[in-house]
């Protein structure tokens, strides 16, 4: 105990040391007022109205989307790789499905107070418009597809908490639902990347080629509904009780 | 001289840290979530006062929420307790 007490103080004085050396005496050399050529570049070009502007004010979205669009591609394509991993090592056929339902509807019930019921309820609604306000307006403040996207699978979340997993798959949350839908998420991500070369001959993911910021308002609503269902897909598979994936496994062994 | 939200990054950062080494300690694996959920306040804080307000949207659904459903949905598949030394 006396020996954690030591090595945890010891690691806060080499953070507060690190930390001053940095700040104070700018030993690395990232302080200072004056902007690299690199930022200037980024924030006179961003919200201009010509040469290489992606029409958008929230500069970040524009590096994000337009300037670096193919690091966040190439991101999401990693976490579709990631989904299709999970959902490749736990996946149940139809049938398999049917029995895991059944299962699932067959456990003893448990109702949640009133109270945690009626609020759930509530900050559901607060959290989705958040997540809209987010994800909608991505190309004019701080904020953008995957951080509404987020929010909006933690709101998913909450009610899977409060009512039950069980509870909003039989009002029409199921699994082949939030496939399909990150499969139309990803559909418009690729539509809009491929515009610029069909529509104006440009190269891809030259979006500043699209009238105003559609560019990036459609490719934030892509991520935005990417991620979400993307998440949810992996809860809801996650979200199947250990017993019954055990009870399936033993029938496919029995079969 | 050191700027007033230099110093308040510090006092926060370092509370995070505080936290994250609380929660690597803990035998209890649902506690040490919550304090590692904790410790993610504390270091959105820390990037809110780095001027990094996307960050700051992402990293605490992320961290707040979805990672610690995810770990609560792993640990409902093994044990609560860590044991062994």
């Amino acid at each position: 105990m006396k020996r954690d007490a030591l090595v945890a103080a010891s690691f806060l004085i080499a953070f507060i040391f690190i930390a001053y050396v940095v700040t104070v005496k700018n030993i690395l050399g990232l302080g200072g007022e004056e902007l690299r050529p690199l930022s200037e570049f980024y924030l006179s070009h961003a919200f201009a109205h010509e040469g290489l502007t992606s029409h958008s004010p929230e500069v970040v979205t524009a590096i994000v989307w337009n300037y670096r669009g193919f690091d966040t591609l190439f991101e999401t394509f990693v976490f579709f790789l990631a989904i299709m991993g999970a959902l490749s090592i736990l996946r149940l056929d139809r049938e398999q499905l049917e029995h895991a339902r059944e299962l699932e509807g067959s456990m003893p019930h448990r109702q949640m107070d009133l109270i945690v019921k009626a609020t759930t309820k509530l900050v559901v609604v607060m959290i989705i418009a958040i997540s809209a306000s987010i994800a909608l307006h991505g190309h004019l403040t701080p904020g953008g597809g995957f951080q509404g996207g987020s929010a909006m699978a933690v709101a998913a979340l909450l009610l899977f908490a409060a009512f039950s997993k069980f509870t909003l798959e039989r009002r029409g949350l199921t699994l082949k639902h939030t496939i399909s839908a990150y499969a139309a998420g990803l559909a418009l991500i690729l539509a809009t990347i491929l515009a610029p070369v069909v529509l104006y001959g440009g190269k891809v993911l030259e979006i500043n080629l699209l009238p105003g910021e559609t560019g990036l308002f459609n490719l934030d609503v892509g991520e935005y509904t990417a991620v979400t269902f993307g998440f949810l897909t992996v809860f809801l598979i996650l979200g199947i009780p250990e017993w019954v994936f055990k009870n399936i496994l033993r029938r496919e062994l029995n079969d | 001289m050191i700027e007033l939200h230099l110093l308040i990054l510090v006092i926060v950062v370092s509370f995070g840290f505080v936290f994250s080494y609380l929660a690597m300690k803990e035998h209890d694996l649902l506690k040490a979530l919550a304090l590692s959920s904790v410790q993610s306040t504390f270091f959105a804080l820390g990037f809110y006062i780095l001027a990094a307000p996307d960050i700051v949207l992402a990293y605490l659904a992320i961290a707040v929420g979805a990672y610690t459903a995810l770990v609560i949905l792993a640990i409902s598949k093994t044990e609560r307790y860590e044991v062994g030394e």
